[in-house]
């Protein structure tokens, strides 16, 4: 069972739809910024690759029906699953059909209101309305209760990893036949939370991030929605087939809580099993969409496993330096760059790389490049907690 | 799919390996786990730093570890993870005004925490996965599970849930109008006839095969849906046993999530009052109250049932016939809804 993409969706700090955030790519503009919206003492102090709108902003821009307890998570989510569905012509009936999945992933859920959060949690006030929203899965089951969704439902928390494996699900769910469809991806708010989570380990820097430079600092924190839109073969045959899902590797490092073994354990197993499950020699990989967060740990071991894994490391980049890492939005978020890859058969570079790491003997693509075959795409997430997944994506 | 062997903690003595013998009355709307004594499990230094769903989910799972030695996948299912760390990590935000604060409580509190840990704790570098579906992430674990297996990529997975009472939680969840407001007995609780349920916690874990060897129960499907009209409850449960070839009447024994909320019990009634009106039913929520992911612990009760444990009086609604089929139908809040098909291993069984 051949598992096809048939739609695409985003809004990310490149822009609100997949045609704003293709000509950022292209033009090489970051979306790194001061904070204008999060509630937090570090707005100022660190970059944040933010969705350029207020959360009110992005409330009035989703046409549905009853807009009560949704927070900034919702908005993105609900702004890119109607891109993805409309750019894959889906009608409402077909979102419905007890065949048609959809799977999708958060880390941070509703705690984007942390303050609403904590005001709730410590019983400050008698009623609110954000009781049900704090919960990884409340996105998903606004958009299931909203697009009368029937079929196989369901919410991913991987941390980082999240959304990738949304995607395997979805895939994997198709070559069952339990569904002939899965919408798939993730969404992630700036929060205060996790912004002092991130903080506390010490991970952030206070520049705009160099993911694979030698002097890199840390990752820069970013918010996104991703969606794609899986079918199988059946139902698609006459719809403009943008990438074909080949395989996806999910491994765990077992090494430490947050940081990867130096030896690359998970991130090589992980690689080796997209390439298996994809049926394809790892030859036939023409870029890779790295995890490639900026911290000193993540690029090192990711470059480990690469060498680990090929005798020629092919052109490898990370597009967090453009967006930030937007954690359980990344993985469908990079699926997306990864496939406008192959669509435009060009590749988007690692932003800001002076000097690369040494003693790989290669370095990331260091900028925009068009007209280059890319037929087979490998994309990495990696998450805390020793979770990896990689996912390969082809033109075939 | 095949069970091989089952561990729980919950509010009832189940962490010692006994069965549902003797069972623990509770009042009020707090049901908490009567948690094991670690040591020789957990190390103390460990420990100390542990959160409650953490130190459950271990205590939990690294038995059936220990026995399995290596397994080839870890799937989780649990809707909040570590709400404990979290609401210690608000504090420290609020606190010390976004200052130096100390990340074990943020890296504890992300609900794939206790699936990275269990593989930290065998070197386990296989499959790894958290589902965070609210009232479906078990039945989603058991599908991811179901997946593996079929596709020939694991012999053996350990899977299971984990929740937690926290002040968090329970708080936003009493805000949300989730619990009785009366205190009540839980002999009482289904009874109650008033809106709200009581807040229940715990971690069940499964050894599963794809083989039937030493098997204690096979899962044979799961099924969901979420939003159903009342008028379509029937049919969903109908669909579901005839695309495993079954009719209602194949099923001997029905394990239900009545909680003794007024308001969502009556989804109970409708599924039953039409399809199961001769067969075994058990209750199971009166013993370890409501929380997302207790239908983990109706799996645990299912496999006691079909080795044949004698159930405890408490959990029996009616009981005649042998128990053999066993069909286990949860709902979270009425909004999503989860089946679950047990049988004993034997072969020619469904």
């Amino acid at each position: 069972m051949n598992v096809y993409v048939t739609g695409l969706g985003c809004v990310s700090p490149l822009g609100l739809n997949l045609e704003e955030n293709l000509s950022q790519l292209r033009a090489e503009r970051d979306g790194l910024v001061k904070s204008k919206y999060l509630e937090s003492r570090y707005k100022d102090e660190k970059f944040f690759g933010e969705v350029n709108l207020s959360t009110p902003a992005l409330l009035q821009s989703i046409r549905i029906a009853s807009k009560k307890g949704l927070t900034r998570t919702d908005a993105l989510a609900f702004m890119a699953f109607e891109e993805a569905i409309l750019h894959a012509g889906l009608a409402e009936s077909e979102i419905s059909e007890s065949s048609t999945a959809f799977i999708s992933a958060s880390t941070v859920g509703g705690m984007c209101l942390t303050d609403e959060l904590y005001k709730d949690s410590t019983l400050q006030r008698p009623y609110s309305e954000y009781a049900n929203a704090y919960n990884c899965s409340a996105h998903t089951l606004r958009i299931v209760k909203e697009y009368e969704i029937k079929g196989i439902t369901n919410t991913i928390n991987t941390a980082c990893s999240s959304s990738a494996n949304a995607i395997m699900t979805g895939m994997k769910l198709i070559r069952s036949g339990r569904v002939k469809r899965a919408i798939v991806g993730g969404v992630d708010s700036l929060a205060k939370y996790t912004v002092n989570g991130f903080n506390a380990l010490q991970i952030l820097t206070d520049k705009k991030c160099t993911p694979f430079d030698v002097d890199r600092e840390g990752l820069n924190l970013g918010e996104a929605a991703a969606y794609l839109v899986l079918e199988a073969d059946d139902v698609c045959q006459s719809k403009t087939k943008y990438a074909k899902v080949l395989g996806a590797g999910n491994t765990n490092d077992a090494y430490h809580t947050s940081s990867m073994s130096d030896t690359a354990d998970g991130v090589t197993a992980c690689i080796l099993e997209a390439i298996s499950d994809s049926c394809i020699a790892k030859q036939e990989i023409d870029y890779i969409n790295a995890h490639g967060t900026g911290t000193p740990n993540n690029d090192l071991v990711e470059l480990t496993g690469f060498s680990n894994v090929f005798e020629t490391i092919p052109p490898y980049s990370s597009t967090k330096s453009y967006t930030g890492h937007t954690l359980g939005a990344a993985g469908a978020l990079e699926a997306i760059y990864s496939i406008l890859s192959i669509i435009h058969n060009e590749v988007y570079p690692s932003l800001r790389v002076t000097k690369p790491i040494p003693n790989f003997n290669t370095r990331p693509v260091a900028q925009y490049t068009k007209n280059t075959d890319v037929n087979t795409v490998l994309s990495n997430s990696y998450g805390f907690g020793g979770n990896c997944t990689s996912l390969i994506f082809s033109d075939r | 799919m095949y069970i091989i062997k089952t561990s729980s903690i919950s509010p009832q003595e189940t962490s010692s390996g006994l069965s549902l013998d003797e069972i623990k009355p509770y009042t009020g709307n707090k049901y908490c786990a009567i948690e094991p004594n670690y040591t020789g499990l957990i190390r103390p230094a460990q420990l100390r730093r542990m959160g409650k769903s953490i130190r459950m989910g271990m205590g939990a799972g690294l038995p059936i570890l220990k026995e399995a030695g290596q397994v080839d996948g870890i799937i989780l299912g649990s809707s909040e993870g570590g709400l404990e760390d979290c609401i210690k990590f608000l504090n420290q935000i609020v606190k010390y005004n976004e200052g130096a604060l100390t990340p074990t409580n943020f890296a504890q509190s992300t609900p794939n925490a206790l699936a990275g840990n269990l593989a930290l704790s065998g070197r386990i570098k296989a499959y790894n996965m958290t589902h965070v579906h609210r009232g479906l992430a078990v039945e989603n674990a058991l599908l991811d599970a179901i997946l593996l297996f079929e596709e020939q990529k694991a012999e053996s997975i350990l899977l299971g849930n984990v929740e937690e009472i926290s002040e968090y939680n329970f708080n936003i969840e009493k805000l949300a109008g989730q619990f009785k407001a009366d205190e009540i007995c839980s002999n009482d609780l289904l009874s109650s006839q008033t809106p709200g349920t009581v807040c229940g916690e715990g971690s069940s874990m499964f050894l599963l095969s794809s083989k039937p060897q030493n098997a204690m129960a096979k899962l044979v499907d799961v099924g969901q849906v979420c939003y159903p009209k009342k008028s379509e409850i029937v049919e969903f449960v109908k669909a579901f046993l005839k695309s495993n070839n079954l009719a209602p009447q194949d099923i001997d024994s029905v394990v239900i999530g009545k909680n003794g909320d007024h308001r969502t019990d009556f989804w109970y009634d409708l599924v039953c009052d039409e399809l199961f009106t001769s067969q075994n039913l058990y209750s199971y929520k009166n013993l370890v109250g409501e929380y997302a992911t207790v239908s983990a612990f109706a799996l645990y009760f299912a496999c006691e049932l079909v080795t044949g444990k004698r159930p405890p009086k408490e959990t029996i609604l009616r009981q005649g016939s042998e128990i053999q089929n066993v069909l286990i139908y949860n709902h979270y809040r009425g909004d999503q809804h989860g089946l679950m098909l047990v049988t004993k291993p034997m072969p020619g069984a469904i």
